[in-house]
């Protein structure tokens, strides 16, 4: 025990070295020296103006993990197998797979259930209404993201899921190189068809703020806040609950075609309808996570 | 769903995608402004150009040194790898005035600018 501990630490210490240095020798350069950074993954959950470069192309593994319900344990996690390109300088195209997991026990309104399943797919279509330039600091961009899956993303079922996310992600550059804000607003209509023939119409709407920080120019922090809202009705007729979720967000860029980005959020507020218990539970988790990492060439 | 509801969702697409297709075309319709720039000792020369507002510009990037170099631009939305010794063309859309920083992806030092009036 005594050796793994040993070894775990020196490698912690290593990396730790290794992380320092790395950003020590970008520290000493001046912001203003900087390359401009792609906002797109730069907020966490909050998805950036950015829609790349024309001709670049990207392969990426974005990770969701989805964590605590009211009573039992519940782990759940989508994750997307992506390939995103950019056509010209207006227009990105992603699609992918969905892969998913369910780890649940004793929660309320789901079964019990242990599996890994390929989920489902994805594409998504952003195009740049408004670009940023030397005089302007906002960026806009209209993305549609229409994705079918054939395992429920919470509870882990077969069924037959049709979803339409639909954004718009907006940023603001505040500090040239240095401080960025973004701002998402979200409608996401979805049906989902149960095996014993029922079908379920909803949608989540709502929308995000998020600041970032460069401390160095490969590193942002920073964190987000979201408030979104549920609706047993795509007309948004049926409101179910709403939350909001608060958490820290972090973007690495290791290399000029390799990076990674992580975000934690956390629910410090919901209310169900009907439901006089604290958080909303229901509709969504006390705790989620991202994990990106991507290639670009 | 009623023929009523459908028709305006596919009128907005179809509008949408008629802006995004104009706003492309209309960009590189135009003839565009050709810029020349070669790219020496790890340096591109001149590392300050300018251009006019509102005309699509033409990078012509001449790569003299042995080695492969990126142009590329993260305002410009554009990226285009050279091989050594040889030319590339880049086109970019009708831009706003502005400063618009490129660089040499594979190259950290080789930095220069367009400025857009």
């Amino acid at each position: 025990m005594t050796v793994r501990y040993g070894r775990g630490r020196a490698l912690a210490l290593c990396a730790a070295a290794g992380f320092l240095s790395w950003g020590g020798a970008a520290r000493a350069d001046d912001a203003s020296a900087w390359r401009e950074i792609e906002t797109k993954y730069i907020f966490g959950f909050t998805l950036g103006s950015g829609i790349g470069l024309e001709g670049e192309k990207e392969v990426t593994v974005e990770s969701v993990g989805r964590f605590g319900k009211r009573d039992g344990h519940y782990s759940a996690t989508e994750t997307k197998y992506e390939f995103e390109f950019t056509p010209s300088q207006f227009i990105q195209v992603e699609f992918g797979a969905l892969g998913s997991t369910h780890d649940i026990g004793g929660v309320t309104g789901l079964d019990d259930r242990s599996q890994i399943a390929l989920g489902g797919a994805f594409a998504e279509f952003r195009y740049l209404a408004i670009e940023r330039t030397s005089n302007n600091p906002l960026s806009v961009t209209l993305a549609v993201e229409p994705t079918v899956r054939r395992i429920d993303e919470t509870g882990g079922e077969r069924v037959r899921n049709f979803e339409l996310e639909t954004t718009v992600n907006a940023d603001l550059e505040l500090l040239r190189n240095r401080l960025y804000a973004g701002f998402n607003l979200l409608y996401e209509p979805e049906v989902t068809q149960i095996p014993l023939g029922d079908t379920q119409r909803e949608a989540t709407t709502g929308g995000s703020a998020a600041l970032t920080f460069r401390i160095v120019s490969n590193v942002l922090v920073g964190g987000e806040v979201w408030y979104l809202r549920h609706y047993d009705a795509a007309n948004l007729t049926v409101f179910t609950g709403d939350t909001v979720m608060l958490g820290p967000t972090l973007y690495i860029q290791f290399t000029p075609k390799m990076f990674m980005t992580a975000a934690w959020n956390t629910q410090v507020w919901g209310r169900e309808v009907g439901n006089p218990a604290p958080f909303n539970l229901s509709e969504f988790q006390r705790n989620r996570v991202k994990l990106k990492f991507a290639y670009e060439f | 769903m009623s023929a009523q509801t459908i028709m305006p969702k596919k009128l907005v697409l179809a509008s949408i995608c008629a802006i995004a297709m104009f706003q492309a075309s209309a960009s590189y319709a135009q003839q565009p402004t050709e810029i020349h720039l070669t790219y020496s000792k790890g340096q591109f020369q001149p590392s300050q150009v300018s251009a006019p507002a509102d005309k699509p510009i033409s990078f012509r990037i001449k790569n003299l040194d042995a080695k492969a170099m990126e142009f590329e631009s993260t305002s410009l939305r554009v990226e285009k790898v050279v091989a050594g010794g040889s030319e590339g063309i880049v086109n970019v859309r009708a831009l706003k005035p502005g400063r618009y920083e490129f660089y040499d992806d594979f190259n950290d030092k080789a930095r220069g600018a367009l400025t857009v009036q």
